[in-house]
């Protein structure tokens, strides 16, 4: 390669990759980041070697990045940060870029890899672990605070019964679901192997998306006319049979049956129907692992919930509970 | 003023020391103010001492040259201990691990090549794209006889971006200091041609902070300091070669500022530093088509079109005969072209 174009390259490549270095992009995405500046400084063929460029305003959100790494003893990382600074790799610079003067009116927008981000959840921003931490506290102190001023040390006045007592569990659950309809929305294909050796079902992710639609499609349908409501006792000459035709090959009876030993039942709205005490109990279990592509929001019900208590709950935890009848909480 | 970051009106010289600028307006962390194109005002010298405050002398802002067993491949058992000693200290690891990361993150580790492999040759069973498309072309010059072989003008660019890089003064006094501010800054030509409507051409220069603008202005080399006035049909001979003359504006654009580093040209002498030029293309004479024109005619009898430009002999051969006289009709001016200076 000519001598100018190896420099041109080599700045270019440094500085594509740097991109990906700062946020927002995800944790894994800036350790790789990292790792590619690293092989493309040190590999490079100009002499002397191009330097990578950083910018004051991003100088602390590096220097932050560094010591996460070594707090969380990603060594290998902070040993390679470490090692390009020492070798002196970096040009410390007003601006990330060279201002130029251009006359065209269309100025190209820097593509921001999105699945690459962290996803922009607001809800997860709104309603943060310390946000349900303190929401826990404050539950349990104002419980607390009944139990106290109450002429039954053991029940609280009837009359104090003002909110509901699972308020804070309710959302918790229905945070801890929509965290995980953001993962199995944006990684269909990164969804961790369960270890009793079951087979995915969604094959590869190469799979056209058409097909996971479809797919999808089919299996909400089913599971639309899988779910039998008892009819109420003035109409039971007219009970719903549930008929096995369904052509759909991935819908059980009754249940949609993963191939894991989960009861995995869905439900659908649930205004002015009436669930039998059987299905009660799941009503808030709506799993997702078997499905790849989920086009619509879970379906959160209107009834009285499970009063299932979750000793540990983690938000960001990558191990699967594997409690039966238990959420997953990945 | 064009875009590119303004200075500071109270400063003196490029980037003189200043007490950062707290409680007024103008923030020193450079930012942008139309993305890509300019950023706000800021001061530059107090720009400078935000990143001195947070680098480190020894490390980071050093000019030394690296020492010696810093080069890979030259470091012994005892000067790993060491190292791995420093890594432990500052990653908080045990010795052990700093060894094995010194292993297993090595720079040996980056390379894919096997000894002897010659990374010219494409292997047959890769699934790399960008190898997949370097085939491509290469099959392709070789099926239209294709030869890629570098141009005069890029090997001048070439030169001119690094020819003065590492350069060390002779006297040690000249030595850029610890943490000089570099500006790259990019000066228009004033010249007007209308394939330059898009994309003006200019010249580029490393200038240091402690600069003054003067010293700035003085370097700007413009052909239109060598322009001459005046209409000499008739007394050709007395033509200067050129005038110096002043007042020419102009558009100064600064792209750059950053600490100097110990790969750049340390000579003080040498800044203003040109680094870029744009190659200009020189009129040649209408009738040889070979040598620089040096005159330009106007309502020029002999001459195909208006203006038209001549070198100095094809020019005398036309317009005079073999006594000097002038033959015919004309104005003659005498020329410097803007590529005299490539």
């Amino acid at each position: 390669m000519r001598n100018l174009e190896k420099n041109m390259f080599t700045k270019e490549a440094l500085a594509l990759a740097w991109q990906y270095f700062l946020p927002p992009y995800t944790f894994q995405i800036r350790v790789g980041a990292l790792y590619l500046l690293y092989g493309l400084y040190n590999t490079q063929l100009c002499q002397p070697k191009q330097k990578i460029r950083v910018a004051l305003k991003d100088w602390d959100e590096v220097l932050k990045f560094q010591q996460d790494l070594i707090n969380a003893q990603h060594f290998d990382a902070a040993y390679i940060f470490r090692k390009l600074r020492l070798d002196k790799a970096f040009h410390f610079t007003a601006m990330p870029k060279l201002l130029s003067y251009r006359m065209k009116k269309k100025i190209q927008r820097a593509e921001v890899t999105e699945e690459f981000k962290d996803p922009n959840d607001r809800v997860m921003k709104l309603i943060t672990s310390d946000v349900l931490e303190e929401m826990l506290n404050v539950h349990d102190h104002y419980q607390n605070m009944k139990h106290i001023i109450s002429g039954d040390k053991s029940n609280p006045d009837k009359a104090l019964s003002l909110i509901k007592d699972d308020f804070f569990d309710n959302i918790k659950n229905i945070v801890l679901e929509h965290q995980q309809w953001h993962k199995d929305r944006k990684n269909p294909s990164l969804k961790s192997k369960v270890k009793d050796g079951e087979e995915k079902r969604e094959g590869n992710s190469q799979e056209s998306e058409r097909c996971e639609r479809a797919e999808s499609l089919a299996r909400i349908k089913s599971k639309a006319f899988s779910v039998v409501v008892q009819a109420s006792k003035s109409r039971r000459h007219r009970q719903v049979k549930l008929d096995s035709s369904d052509s759909d090959s991935a819908s059980g009876q009754g249940q949609i049956k993963a191939t894991r030993k989960k009861r995995n039942k869905e439900t659908l709205k649930s205004a002015g129907r009436k669930m039998s005490s059987k299905n009660r109990d799941n009503m808030q279990n709506v799993h997702k692992e078997d499905k790849s592509l989920r086009l619509s929001m879970p379906v959160i019900t209107e009834e009285e919930e499970d009063n299932e208590s979750f000793s540990e709950t983690e938000f960001t935890a990558p191990k699967r509970k594997r409690k039966s009848r238990t959420k997953n909480l990945v | 003023m064009a875009e590119g970051t303004r200075i500071g009106p109270t400063c003196h010289g490029m980037g003189s020391r200043q007490d950062p600028v707290s409680s007024s307006g103008s923030c020193n962390f450079p930012e942008y103010e139309l993305p890509e194109l300019n950023t706000r005002a800021f001061y530059v010298g107090a720009f400078g001492e935000l990143w001195r405050g947070r680098l480190r002398g020894e490390g980071d802002l050093s000019l030394k040259e690296p020492q010696a067993s810093a080069l890979p491949g030259s470091q012994g058992v005892a000067e790993w201990g060491q190292e791995d000693a420093a890594v432990a200290r500052d990653l908080g690891c045990s010795l052990e691990a700093a060894a094995e990361l010194r292993a297993v993150c090595g720079l040996d580790k980056l390379k894919c090549l096997e000894a002897g492999e010659d990374p010219e040759v494409i292997p047959e069973d890769t699934d790399l794209v960008t190898l997949g498309v370097r085939k491509r072309l290469l099959e392709q010059r070789e099926e239209t006889i294709t030869i890629d072989r570098v141009c005069r003008q890029e090997t001048f660019a070439y030169e001119m971006e690094s020819h003065a890089i590492g350069k060390k003064p002779e006297n040690p006094a000249d030595m850029v200091e610890e943490g000089e501010l570099i500006l790259s800054v990019n000066i228009l030509y004033p010249v007007i041609f209308h394939k330059h409507k898009e994309h003006k051409p200019y010249q580029t220069m490393l200038v240091l902070g402690s600069q003054k603008l003067t010293e700035l202005r003085d370097s700007i080399c413009c052909v239109s300091d060598l322009q001459i006035g005046g209409e000499f049909s008739n007394t050709p001979d007395q033509a200067p070669e050129h005038i110096s003359k002043g007042d020419c504006e102009h558009v100064v654009v600064i792209t750059d500022i950053r600490l100097v580093h110990r790969d750049d040209c340390l000579d003080r002498t040498l800044y203003p530093l040109l680094i870029k030029k744009h190659w200009l293309w020189t009129r040649k004479c209408f009738v040889c088509k070979m040598y620089t024109a040096r005159w330009v005619t106007n309502n020029d009898s002999f001459a195909p079109e208006d203006p038209c430009f001549f070198c100095d002999v094809c020019f005398r051969m036309l317009h005079y005969d073999s006594e000097g006289n002038k033959l015919g009709e004309f104005l003659a001016y005498p020329y410097v072209d803007p590529g005299t200076f490539n």
